[in-house]
């Protein structure tokens, strides 16, 4: 008897990061929204950061963002090296893309 | 990541100065330690304070040796990121159950570059900066975090992989699973610490509404040079503010919350805070409102004079509402005591309300020890013998007992290791426990 030989392709098992997305029912549609919110503003910051040091209330006029909102996502593009302090303006701290202060 | 033994000689619950202490002291006596801790790193509330009063030592510089002697200690087994589930009575120990929380990623061969963190694009508000600053997905929890290991938030991954393929030691397991684990132990340590009061209790200072009233914590955090801002700034607009006010017994000595009960620490952390950011901001104007002022340590009395001296204003008041107004300011309306009651309005650029402290765990369903009215843990004993639970063989110590300072936490945590390894010697835990692993 010769050996059975198996025809078409064999399925392949599914990967870790296949099983767990499974188990969590997948990404939940806010979590998706929030993503793509937070790409959305981090394009709209660094857009209006390329003219230039802003401040929070400039940047928040400039993109039409609430201040707490610019203030939260440029402390996280600050906490992950994408934006550095450049000098103050009066009472505010003004803002810039690394390499560009 | 080592595997939990069967048997121990003590399990300490809480990973924070107060557990730390206690293992690090029964450890030092020769006794085998597993210091559970519910985080991804040790070092509890403290590692993230800001400077500590009165001696303004950086905390995390006097906290950070403590944390790596007791990751480091030959008896010390840590277990980071795992909750203590249920403790039961056997024979003259005791039965723990723990359960080890998926981390997503393999504790022995992640080497913490943050290869991970840095390429995930997920942020989400990082509780390490009370929601102030922003983590990734997967993080390592903080820059002094012990042991230095990613950690994956499940919930706010979308598992597009980035994290895995820049690994460079494969060291991520998307299909490791939480796992409970037995162990059997000898005596048990509470330190399981603190929360704050909830910022929604009294809704007429708006805590929880206004973005310019923040907690104290949120304020150390700004405080420090690691924080979520790199400075102090007020969260609605990143202003330097430059008016800024304390309200004291805002979270405790309050029936109308139910927390009657006076937290011992807010005077003190709150004129620390006060004067420190008098340093930080040459021109600040701060204003702290308080019933009495509680400076009963030592060193104490000093240091809440020289907040004063450096230009702090103390004053005796009542506040009894905070309003929103434009730009966000606030305006407090105070009751001034030492004025026959007069009432004054004033606006500011930031408040922070001293909350008071809750107990961060509770042992209903966990183990049969008894909490007292206040929902700290039940001290019988609390003259004589102030570590001594309602369950023999289980000790607490630190604020899991009831609120109280830094250094009165160590003390009692030392004072809970020597009442621990009286009662091993008393039941020989410690001599069965050599001659099983002689055996084995």
């Amino acid at each position: 008897m010769g050996e059975t030989k198996t025809t078409g392709k064999a399925e392949k098992p599914p990967r870790p990061i296949e099983i767990l997305r499974d188990r969590m029912g997948g990404v939940s549609k806010e979590l998706q929204a929030s993503v793509k919110e937070q790409g959305r503003i981090r394009k709209a910051l660094r857009s209006a950061l390329a003219g230039g040091p802003r401040t929070v209330p400039e940047l928040g006029a400039q993109c039409e963002l609430p201040p707490p909102t610019v203030l939260w996502h440029l402390m996280a593009m600050r906490r992950y090296g994408e934006v550095v302090e450049a000098g103050e303006a009066g009472d505010y701290v003004r803002y810039a893309l690394k390499g560009g202060e | 990541m080592a595997d939990i033994r069967t048997r121990y000689d003590a399990l300490v619950i809480g990973g924070g100065i107060t557990g730390m202490q206690a293992a690090l002291d029964l450890g030092e006596q020769g006794y085998d330690v597993l210091l559970v801790e519910k985080y991804a790193s040790i070092g509890g509330i403290m590692v993230g304070l800001n400077k500590v009063f009165p001696t303004l030592d950086c905390s995390s510089c006097i906290c950070t040796p403590r944390m790596a002697e007791s990751a480091h200690h030959s008896r010390i087994q840590l277990q980071t990121w795992a909750e203590v589930r249920q403790v039961e009575p056997e024979g003259d120990g005791f039965v723990a159950r723990i359960e080890r929380k998926a981390r997503y990623v393999d504790e022995d061969t992640c080497i913490g570059c943050s290869k991970c963190e840095l390429v995930c694009p997920v942020d989400v508000p990082h509780e390490f900066d009370q929601g102030l600053g922003a983590r990734r997905a997967i993080y390592i929890p903080h820059g002094n975090a012990i042991p230095q290991k990613a950690v994956l938030d499940v919930e706010h991954c979308i598992f597009c992989g980035k994290c895995e393929k820049v690994c460079p030691t494969e060291c991520i397991v998307f299909d490791q699973e939480p796992e409970m684990v037995e162990t059997r132990v000898g005596t048990v340590i509470i330190a399981t610490g603190l929360e704050i009061t909830p910022m929604g209790k009294k809704p007429e200072y708006g805590g929880d509404r206004f973005l310019n009233v923040m907690n104290p914590l949120a304020m150390e955090r700004v405080q420090s040079s690691n924080g979520p801002y790199g400075r102090v700034l007020r969260p609605s607009d990143g202003k330097i503010p430059r008016k800024i006010a304390y309200v004291q017994c805002a979270g405790s000595r309050d029936r109308s919350i139910g927390i009657p009960y006076c937290s011992r620490v807010c005077c003190m952390y709150a004129l620390k805070q006060a004067l420190l950011l008098r340093h930080y901001i040459h021109d600040v104007e701060v204003t702290l409102y308080h019933m009495d002022i509680r400076a009963f340590g030592k060193g104490y009395e000093q240091f809440y004079r020289r907040t004063m001296n450096e230009g702090v204003r103390v004053i005796k008041g009542k506040v009894a509402t905070i309003k929103e107004v434009d730009n966000n300011d606030l305006v407090v309306r105070v009751e001034l005591l030492d004025e026959g009651g007069r009432v004054e309005e004033h606006r500011y650029d930031l408040v922070v309300l001293a909350q008071g402290l809750v107990p961060a765990w509770h042992a209903h369903g966990v183990v049969a020890c008894a909490e007292a009215d206040d929902g700290f843990m039940a001290t019988p004993e609390a003259k004589i013998n102030p570590s001594y639970t309602t369950l023999v063989g289980v000790y607490v110590a630190g604020v899991a007992a009831g609120p109280k300072d830094i250094p009165d936490a160590i003390v009692e945590a030392g004072e809970a290791a020597m009442a621990a390894a009286g009662r091993l010697q008393r039941i020989g835990w410690h001599r069965a426990s050599a001659a099983a692993a002689a055996a084995h």
